[in-house]
């Protein structure tokens, strides 16, 4: 007798018993369509998180100051030291780096005709438009020489170009009034950024970072980052300029870090790992309890068939070969479960990514996982019963009632 | 040639030891049809199990065709029954939800025989003890007569030298119960050895040899001339 002859014999038992057999089936389908489901959502939930997290800026590493207070002092007043455009051009020849981004921040009431609204002020040098793949739909981009001459002109995002300006007007060239001075607008320019982190209101402005500087009393480079050439080694890249400029700037009580980005998705992972791992371990019970339940009704299934198993011994089954049919029945019965689980976890799958924002996505992987898992199931809870049936002595089970 | 010596068996262990058979010599030529005859508890059907290779002697020697087997592995045992021997029993014993060819056919599952030819020994059998028209039916759709029919068939499928049947026509009336005798005639003229484990007179008068057995000891063993 070959596998699939015991395979048949199997398949045609749990059939004779349908009811029984989902039944027994029940657990192992919630167990493995929980298991199936809960990791789906969760690598779901962790690209998404990364995508929103870090997608923004996936190969810039922001540089800033941290100030170390000497020995036996806690705070004190200190202040950051000034960075000039010699720090970026060092910064710029550190190897790894691609372009180094200078900025500032602003906050200014825009005028135009009658429109009036808050705007967000970018302060920019010119590397900030081919580095942050800045699109600029009209007019120019900003050129060094407006950062070194002081121009007072100015880019408008293409939100703040539909708020203040008719479609059929041509925004460039025109005078607005940004706390009741004039700037020129030089240019409009699509926003980099993801939509929520918009300004929906009235849109956004990039102005060169000196002229902030001059008109609003700000320091000329309030943030700093880096853009990788290889965005793999960023946080080297990353760690590599800080300890540079701190090397460059001659710090004593101070000196520049990154924020390590990795350490954050690290921890995210950890944090989603540990979520998956815990539910996990729920289904996994639910698995555990499922195989029990199988183990069970195969006890109930060789008491039953007793006589069966009497008869067919009397026609020649060996022990193994009764084992064998059991244990195919049982794992049978467990794939078979695992499979309608799978196929429950991936309608799940896409109705959790359809109603919801996250992309449940169930890969292969899991998949062969749940059906193997399911299957080491049907082995280690069908062989108790197995063994008890290939045991049995074909007399006793024939004279069986 | 099957020559049993000084076979014991005991159930049970201890203060609850059971002896059923008391050294039994017995000797049985190919080709003859023997009745073991005896009133119920006397051991009849517990020999037969041993002569089957269902059972182990609990002391003894078994010698099939010059080989030792009374302490032969389970495996060893199981394909003797499987080559050697067909069973036909009482209660027929029938897998209820298998048509008469797949029962009859069952035996050669574990002989290795292909499905196609397994299905053709199974007809020819069937046409052989008179079922030639119920091939396809349901053992609940037979008669016990049509059912001891295709156990008969089984137990010849894998064309073993000894057929055993244990009360073959217990559960049958007396005309359906001559039937399945006259069958077991039939086949042992034509070469098989029959041994039935009886306690009724009428059939084991279709016997060449009656062999009587009280409390697990042969109190007697004669030969019929007709």
């Amino acid at each position: 007798m070959n596998i699939w002859e015991s395979f048949k014999i199997a398949l045609s038992s749990i059939w004779n018993h349908k009811i029984r057999s989902i039944l027994t089936m029940l657990g192992i389908i919630i167990g493995v369509a929980a298991v199936i489901i809960i990791v789906a959502i969760g690598q779901g939930t962790k690209k998404q998180m990364t995508n929103e997290l870090f997608s923004t800026d996936k190969n810039a590493i922001q540089i800033y100051y941290e100030y170390i207070p000497p020995e036996g002092e806690t705070e004190m007043f200190w202040q950051e030291p000034e960075l000039t455009s010699e720090d970026i051009q060092t910064l710029a020849e550190v190897p790894g780096v691609k372009a180094v981004v200078a900025t500032n921040q602003g906050w200014g009431m825009m005028t135009h005709d009658d429109e009036q609204g808050e705007m967000q002020i970018t302060g920019v040098g010119a590397e900030f438009f081919p580095a942050r793949d800045i699109k600029v739909v009209e007019g120019r981009a900003l050129y060094a020489a407006d950062n070194d001459g002081l121009n007072r002109v100015v880019l408008i995002d293409t939100i703040a170009r539909e708020k203040f300006f008719k479609e059929t007007e041509t925004p460039i060239g025109e005078i607005i009034n940004l706390n009741d001075n004039p700037y020129k607008v030089v240019g409009v320019y699509e926003s980099p950024l993801p939509e929520q982190f918009r300004n929906t209101e009235t849109g956004e402005m990039l102005m060169p970072r000196s002229v902030i500087s001059m008109m609003f009393g700000n320091r000329e480079i309030e943030q700093l980052s880096v853009i990788a050439s290889d965005p793999e080694n960023i946080s080297e890249t990353g760690r590599l300029a800080a300890d540079t400029l701190t090397t460059e700037k001659g710090l004593e009580d101070g000196k520049y870090s990154t924020n390590d980005f990795e350490d954050y998705e690290r921890e995210l992972n950890t944090m989603i790992s540990l979520l998956t791992l815990l539910i996990g371990s729920i289904a996994g019970i639910s698995l555990l309890v499922g195989g029990i339940g199988v183990m069970n009704i195969m006890l109930v299934s060789v008491t039953e068939r007793t006589r069966e198993i009497g008869l067919r011994k009397a026609i020649g089954a060996t022990r193994r070969k009764i084992l064998l049919q059991f244990l195919i029945e049982s794992i049978t019965l467990t794939s078979l479960g695992g499979l309608i689980g799978i196929g429950l976890a991936a309608v799940g799958s896409i109705l959790v990514s359809k109603f919801s924002p996250i992309t449940a996505t169930v890969s292969p992987l899991i998949v062969l996982i749940g059906v193997s898992f399911s299957a080491l199931i049907g082995i280690i809870f069908g062989m108790l019963p197995a063994n008890k049936a290939s045991k049995l002595s074909p007399i006793e089970a024939l004279r069986y009632e | 040639m099957m020559k049993l010596s000084n076979i014991t068996k005991v159930y049970g262990k201890g203060s609850l030891e059971v002896p059923v058979l008391h050294g039994i010599d017995l000797t049985i030529e190919d080709g003859e049809f023997v009745a073991i005859m005896g009133p119920s508890g006397s051991g009849k059907s517990t020999l037969m199990n041993i002569i089957g290779f269902l059972d182990y002697p609990s002391s003894g020697t078994y010698e099939l065709n010059g080989e030792q087997i009374a302490s032969a592995k389970e495996s060893i045992l199981a394909k003797l029954r499987n080559e050697h021997v067909g069973f036909v029993f009482q209660q027929f014993f029938m897998f209820p939800r298998d048509n008469a060819i797949k029962n009859v056919a069952s035996p050669l599952v574990y002989a290795g025989v292909s499905k196609r030819e397994r299905t053709s020994r199974a007809k020819d059998l069937l046409v052989k003890v008179g079922l030639g028209d119920r091939m396809k039916h349901l053992p609940n759709q037979l008669s016990g007569g049509q059912k001891q029919r295709v156990a008969i068939a089984r137990a010849l499928v894998n064309n073993p030298t000894i057929l055993l049947a244990d009360e073959p026509t217990g559960a049958l009336d007396s005309n359906t119960s001559g039937q399945i005798m006259k069958l077991f005639t039939q086949l042992n003229e034509e070469g098989k050895t029959v041994i039935i484990v009886t306690h009724e007179e009428e059939i084991a008068a279709y016997a060449k040899r009656i062999i009587t057995i009280k409390d697990g000891r042969i109190t007697d063993d004669r030969r019929v001339t007709s």
